[in-house]
C-alpha cells in the first residue's frame, strides 16, 4: 500500500533522510519510531505530498507521490504533528469544510460527518467552536478531519503527542478501531509504548537512516542471539529445576531468584518444548514456563545502540 | 517605572537594531533627503541671493510634510505590533506574569517603537540646517517643526500601542491606528501649515503640546489598566468570541449578519452543510473568519469612517459640489487603509496558524484557494467602502448641478470599484510574498503609497517647472485613483436650480494625456490600466503561492 524507495532528503549540507526504503502492506499498522529529529516527520511529509525528495520515490496505493500528488491526496488521510485550526468555525463546519475540500457530495456529507463525530466521540461537541476545544479534542478533531473522505491509508504524525494519559489511552483505542476497519496506517511516535500494542510492524529510524524494519517478532529475532526464558516453580523445586536446566545444551547463564529461574536460551522452539517436557518428567511443579517478551523500548535501545547493523 | 534598565526596551532594540536592515534603511532615508536637497539647491548662475529664500522654504516644506507623514505612517507600523505581537507569539502571558510593571512594559514597547523613528527624524537635522543657511527661514520655525514632529511621533506611537493592547491581531491594531491617526494628521498639518503665522505659532506652541500631553496621560492610563487586569489572557487571549454575546455589550454600531447592508459583507453563519460545488475556502473566509477576532475592529472602522464622512459630505458635496472629487478621494483613502486588512493577511494567516499543510493536502487547487481569498477580501472591502458612497448618491439626487452631470457619478463609482480591486489584489500579492501578516500589511501600504500617493506628490512638486507640460505631468499620475477622481471634470459654476436647462453649466477643462496618439483623460487611463494590472497581479499571486509551496517542499 505504501512503498518508499531510496528516499533521500538533503537540506543544504544536512542530510535529513538517507536512502530510506520500506514497504507497508495493506491493512498493516506501521509504527515509525525514532528520537526527535530522526527524520520521521520529513518522511511523513514526503508521503503526504508536501515535500519534494532530493532523490528517491514513494508510492501510495499505486500512485506516485511526486508524479501524481492529487491521486495520492485522495487516498490518504494526513494528520500533521503540529497543526492549527480555523477561528470562528464550529466543529461541524470544520468537518464540512474539509469534506467539501475533498469533493464529497452534499448528499453523503451529513451522514459522514455524523459518523465521524460518533466514531471520535465528538458528537456532543458538534456545535462548539473549534478554537475553544482542548488540545486533546483538537487532536481528535484533526483525526476526524483525516477520516471524512474515508481514505484507505492514514498517515499520522505523532497523533498522541501532548495528550494527557487518559486522552492517550482514548487515542489508542481509536487507532485500534481504525485498525479493525482495515485501514493501512503509518503512525510515528517517539514514545514506544504508544505503538507496541497494535503495530503489526515497525521501522526504527535514527539520524535519517532506517536501522531496522519488519514485524516486532522478526526484529526481535534478528536482534537477539538468545531468548530469555522464565520458569516459575512451586515449593522447594528451584534448585532441582536449575539442575535440570543446566544439563540442557541450549541453556546458558542460569539465575534464580525466589521461585523463579531465569535463563538465556539459544535453541529453537522445539528445543524449548523438550526442556519443558524434561522438567515435568523430573517431577518439578512448573507453575509457569514462558519466554520473556522483549519490550519495544529494549528493541529500540538495542537497535539504536548499534547492536543490530 | 524602570526607564533605562528596561528589559522590554533592551530586547526590542536588540532585535531591531541587530539586523543591518535598520542601518540600511536609515542610509536610504538620508540619501533620499540628501538627493532632494542636492537637486533643489540653487545653481550658482541663478544668483543665490534672490532665489534661495524661496528654495529654502520649499525644502523646509518638503522636509516637514515628508517627515510628518513618515511619522504618521511609520509610528503605527512600528508600534501597532508591540503588544498584539506578544499575543500572536504567545509570549503575552509570560510577559504579564513577570514582575515587570505594566508601565514598564508600555514604556519599553513605546520607546523601542519610537526610538528608530526619532533617530530618523533627528538624523535629518543636519540637512535641515543646510537649508537654514540658504536664508529665509527662522530658527524658531525649525525648532517648532521638530517639536511638532516629536509630539506627533509620541502621540501616534502611543495611540498605536493602545490599539495594540486592545486588539488580538496586529493587522486589526494597525488599521484602526491608521484610521484614527489619518484625520488627526491631516488636521495637524492644516493647522500648523496655515498661511497666518500667528495661528501657526499659537497652534504649535500653545495648543498641540498640552493636548498631546493630555492624550498621552489618558492613553497611558487606559493601556496600564488593560495590562494590569488583562481581559484577554487565557489561551493566549484567543478565547472564542461569541458574536451574540459581544453584540450585547457593543457600543454604537452593532453588526447584524441578518440585516442589510451587513449581510453583504458578512453573510449569516451556515446552519446547514455547504452546497455541492461550493468553494470551501470562500465560504470559510466570508462566514467564519471575518468575525473570528470579534467585531470590534470592524465596528470601530465603520463608526470612525462614518463620523468623518459627515463634515466632509457637508463641505465637499453640499457646500462646494464642484469639490465632489475630494469626497471621492476620502472614500478612496478609506479603501486604501481598509482594503489591505482583509487581503494582506489571508495567505500569511494560514501559515501563521499552521493550517497550511491541512489545506494543501486536500484536493483544492492553488488557483481555487487564491481566487477564494481574493473574492472574500474584495467583497468585504468593497461593501465597506461603498457604504461611504451613499452620501455621494444623496448629493447627486438632491443637487441640480450634480444631477445634470450624472455620468460623472458613474465614473466616480467605477474609480472606487477599480481601486477596491487594486487594493485587494496588491494586498493578496504581498500576503503571498511575505511570511508574516504584519509585514504583508506594511508592504501593501508601501506599495499602495507608491502607486497612489507618490505620483501626486511628484506632480505637485514639479508643477511649476517649465520643462514639463500639464499633459506630461498628468501622465505621471495615471496610477493614482486620487488623480483620476480629481481629474473628472466638474462644473465650476453653481447652477440656478430653477433655470437649470436654460443655463448650461460651466465645466472645468480636463487635462488630457497622450497615449499612442490618442488624447485621453487621466481617469479613463486609470480605469483602463488597472483591470489588466490586477489580473496580472492575481496570476502572479497564484505563481508566488505555488512557488512558495514548491520551495517549502524543497526546503521543508
Amino acid at each position: 500500500m505504501i512503498e518508499v524507495v531510496n528516499f533521500t532528503k538533503r537540506y543544504g549540507d544536512f542530510l535529513a533522510v538517507d536512502d530510506l526504503s520500506f514497504t507497508i502492506g495493506k491493512g498493516e499498522i506501521f509504527g515509525f519510531i525514532g528520537p526527535n529529529g530522526a527524520g520521521k516527520s520529513t518522511t511523513i511529509r514526503f508521503l503526504a505530498t508536501l515535500l519534494r525528495p532530493t532523490s528517491g520515490e514513494g508510492r501510495v496505493a499505486g500512485h506516485s507521490v511526486t508524479g501524481d500528488p492529487m491521486a495520492v491526496r485522495r487516498v490518504i488521510g494526513f494528520m500533521p504533528d503540529d497543526f492549527g485550526v480555523y477561528d470562528g468555525m464550529k466543529v461541524w463546519e470544520f468537518l464540512d469544510f474539509f469534506a467539501v475540500a475533498y469533493e464529497i457530495p452534499r448528499a453523503f456529507r451529513k451522514k459522514i460527518i455524523g459518523e465521524v463525530l460518533e466514531l471520535l466521540d465528538l458528537t456532543s461537541k458538534r456545535d462548539d467552536y473549534v478554537s475553544g476545544l482542548s488540545k486533546g479534542m483538537k487532536q481528535r478533531l484533526c483525526l476526524a478531519k483525516t477520516l471524512v473522505h474515508d481514505p484507505p491509508v492514514l498517515i499520522l504524525d505523532e497523533p498522541a503527542s501532548g495528550l494527557d494519559p487518559r486522552a492517550r489511552l482514548e487515542m489508542k483505542a481509536l487507532l485500534n478501531e481504525l485498525k479493525q476497519m482495515g485501514k493501512t496506517i503509518l503512525i510515528s511516535s517517539h514514545i514506544l509504548s504508544e505503538l507496541a500494542d497494535f503495530c503489526t510492524s515497525i521501522g526504527v529510524i535514527e539520524r535519517g537512516k532506517l536501522l531496522a524494519a519488519g514485524s516486532i517478532g522478526e526484529i526481535q529475532q534478528r536482534i537477539r542471539a538468545y531468548r530469555v526464558l522464565k520458569v516459575r516453580v512451586l515449593g522447594e523445586d528451584t534448585t532441582r529445576a536449575k539442575e535440570v536446566m543446566s544439563n540442557d545444551p541450549s541453556v546458558r547463564q542460569i539465575e534464580s531468584f525466589d521461585h523463579t529461574v531465569t535463563a538465556e536460551f539459544v535453541g529453537r522452539d522445539q528445543d524449548m518444548a523438550r526442556l519443558l517436557e524434561r522438567l515435568i518428567q523430573s517431577g518439578i511443579s512448573v507453575q509457569s514456563f514462558a519466554e520473556e517478551p522483549l519490550s519495544l523500548e529494549e528493541v529500540f535501545m538495542m537497535i539504536t545502540q548499534g547492536v543490530v547493523g | 517605572m524602570r526607564l533605562f534598565d528596561n528589559p522590554v526596551l533592551t530586547r526590542e532594540l536588540l532585535t531591531t537594531l541587530r539586523s543591518p536592515r535598520a542601518f540600511v534603511l536609515q542610509m536610504l532615508y538620508i540619501a533620499a533627503l540628501g538627493a532632494i536637497v542636492y537637486f533643489a539647491w540653487p545653481a550658482e548662475s541663478e544668483g543665490l541671493r534672490q532665489v534661495s529664500p524661496s528654495v529654502a522654504r520649499g525644502l523646509f516644506d518638503i522636509f516637514f510634510l515628508g517627515q510628518f507623514f513618515l511619522v504618521a505612517l511609520m509610528a503605527p507600523a512600528f508600534a501597532a505590533g508591540g503588544i498584539s505581537g506578544e499575543k500572536e507569539r504567545k509570549t503575552y502571558e509570560l510577559l504579564l506574569a513577570s514582575p515587570l510593571s505594566p508601565g514598564a512594559i508600555l514604556f519599553g514597547k513605546l520607546a523601542s517603537a519610537l526610538a528608530y523613528l526619532v533617530i530618523l527624524i533627528v538624523s535629518s537635522l543636519p540637512l535641515m540646517i543646510l537649508c537654514y543657511l540658504l536664508g529665509g527661514l527662522l530658527l524658531s520655525e525649525i525648532i517648532r517643526a521638530y517639536l511638532v514632529l516629536i509630539l506627533a511621533a509620541g502621540t501616534f506611537g502611543l495611540l498605536s500601542t493602545a490599539c495594540s493592547s486592545f486588539f488580538r491581531r496586529t493587522s486589526s491594531a494597525l488599521v484602526v491606528s491608521y484610521l484614527v491617526i489619518l484625520p488627526l494628521a491631516v488636521m495637524c498639518v492644516v493647522l500648523t501649515r496655515t498661511d497666518a503665522p500667528s495661528v501657526r505659532e499659537f497652534v504649535s506652541i500653545a495648543v498641540l503640546p498640552p493636548w498631546c500631553l493630555a492624550a498621552w496621560v489618558v492613553l497611558a492610563i487606559l493601556v496600564n489598566r488593560r495590562l494590569l487586569h488583562p481581559p484577554d489572557v487565557g489561551s493566549e487571549g484567543k478565547d472564542v468570541i461569541d458574536e451574540e454575546e459581544e453584540m450585547k455589550y457593543a457600543i454604537g454600531v452593532v453588526i447584524d449578519r441578518d440585516l442589510f447592508p451587513d449581510k453583504l459583507f458578512a453573510p449569516a453563519k451556515r446552519t446547514d452543510l455547504m452546497p455541492d460545488g461550493a468553494n470551501p475556502v470562500l465560504d470559510k473566509e466570508l462566514r467564519s473568519e471575518i468575525f473570528s477576532q470579534g467585531t470590534l475592529m470592524l465596528r470601530v472602522v465603520i463608526q470612525v469612517s462614518m463620523l468623518l464622512s459627515i463634515p466632509l459630505m457637508a463641505g465637499l458635496l453640499f457646500l462646494r459640489s464642484d469639490k465632489a472629487g475630494y469626497y471621492v478621494a476620502y472614500v478612496l483613502t478609506f479603501n486604501m487603509l481598509v482594503g489591505p486588512v482583509f487581503s494582506s493577511g489571508s495567505i500569511t494567516q494560514e501559515r501563521e496558524r499552521q493550517t497550511m499543510s491541512l489545506l494543501l493536502t486536500t484536493l483544492l487547487r492553488p488557483v481555487g484557494i487564491v481566487a477564494a481569498k481574493l473574492i472574500a477580501a474584495l467583497r468585504v472591502s468593497t461593501v465597506l467602502t461603498f457604504l461611504l458612497t451613499e452620501q455621494i448618491v444623496l448629493a447627486y439626487v438632491m443637487l441640480g448641478e450634480l444631477r445634470a452631470r450624472l455620468w460623472t457619478l458613474m465614473v466616480f463609482f467605477l474609480i472606487i470599484a477599480v481601486t477596491c480591486l487594486a487594493t485587494s489584489t496588491i494586498g493578496l500579492l504581498c500576503s503571498a510574498l511575505a511570511r508574516k501578516t504584519a509585514t504583508a500589511m506594511v508592504m501593501t501600504y508601501l506599495a499602495l503609497l507608491l502607486l497612489f500617493a507618490f505620483p501626486i506628490g511628484v506632480e505637485r512638486y514639479l508643477a511649476g517647472d517649465q520643462r514639463f507640460t500639464d499633459s506630461q505631468l498628468a501622465a505621471f499620475t495615471v496610477t493614482s485613483p486620487f488623480s483620476a477622481a480629481l481629474n473628472v471634470p466638474m462644473h465650476t459654476t453653481r447652477a440656478d436650480m430653477a433655470g437649470l436647462n436654460a443655463q448650461p453649466l460651466k465645466v472645468a477643462d480636463t487635462v488630457l494625456v497622450n497615449v499612442a496618439g490618442l488624447r485621453l483623460p487621466v481617469w479613463l487611463i486609470f480605469l483602463m490600466i488597472y483591470p489588466p494590472f490586477c489580473l496580472a497581479g492575481f496570476g502572479l499571486t497564484c505563481l508566488v503561492f505555488r512557488f512558495r509551496w514548491w520551495r517549502a517542499g524543497v526546503q521543508g
